[in-house]
């Protein structure tokens, strides 16, 4: 009973959350290294930050909305709490890569 | 007065979202058959919090605060901006994401589903601790911008 499975989307939306968590700081690393990416993001929407969170906004629901998909629709089937340490591995490697990068490399 | 209000809307949202987080952690903790309805409803509301509270931000952020960002970098504290706005920033994206998924997390059988449950109170946790985060990098900015000011040459 410890570890009872969780719903289907409550899953995909899960995986979706650390995935897009990482990417969200990758995303933040990409335009302050790159002057090229940064101006790339500005020009979308007319300012970089509205395109960084519409695109992993969006990024977050399409993952969510795939990740149902597999096997046959019924989607991914983890435990409880193996879903809920990939999710706080994806929202603490998000928050101290973003941390760590204004504290030390920028 | 209107940007004072749009400044001090989106604090209110977002502690309106930071309270419902806590309030929902206390309520997950007796999940029960008598207060589910209760949990998802609050859950729907913290989201709806989240989500006003970081559109009337992103409209302060893009129209309202390049001008009290040129304050902060000439002044004493150029920390405000360059480590304080410049994670806050980020890091609400991921707080908007938490927030968005906790109805989704709330559609489980609380009261049956001890997995659930500890998913939910680690979700709501979260969203409490990242948004107090978050509250405290405002007041140093709003610090910030005070610093800058109190330095001009008068």
């Amino acid at each position: 009973m410890e570890n009872q499975s969780v719903s289907k989307h409550t899953v995909s939306f899960g995986f979706s959350l650390a995935l897009c968590s990482v990417i969200n700081a990758l995303l933040v690393v990409a335009k302050e290294k790159s002057h090229a990416v940064a101006a790339a993001m500005q020009r979308v929407t007319g300012h970089h930050w509205i395109t960084h969170g519409v695109a992993v906004m969006l990024l977050f629901l399409v993952c969510g909305w795939l990740f149902a998909l597999p096997n046959g629709g019924q989607g991914l089937r983890p435990t409880a709490s193996r879903l809920l340490g990939i999710v706080a591995a994806g929202v603490l490697a998000g928050g101290g890569i973003i941390l760590g990068f204004y504290l030390i490399a920028d | 007065m209107l940007n004072e209000i749009i400044l001090m809307t989106h604090v209110l949202f977002g502690v309106g979202c930071l309270l419902a987080a806590v309030w929902l952690f206390v309520d997950v903790l007796h999940a029960s058959a008598a207060n589910q309805v209760r949990i998802r409803r609050l859950s729907l509301a913290a989201a709806g919090f989240m989500w006003a509270a970081f559109i009337i931000a992103g409209y302060w952020y893009v129209v309202l605060y390049p001008a009290d960002k040129a304050i902060i970098l000439k002044g004493p504290w150029p920390f405000a901006h360059s480590f304080f706005m410049e994670t806050k920033e980020h890091l609400v994206i991921m707080l908007l994401m938490l927030a968005t998924y906790l109805p989704i997390a709330a559609r489980n059988d609380l009261a049956a589903n001890p997995g659930a449950r500890r998913l939910m109170l680690w979700l709501t946790a979260g969203i409490a601790l990242l948004a107090l985060l978050v509250e405290g990098h405002g007041a140093v900015i709003a610090a910030g911008v005070k610093m800058g000011l109190l330095a001009q040459p008068h």
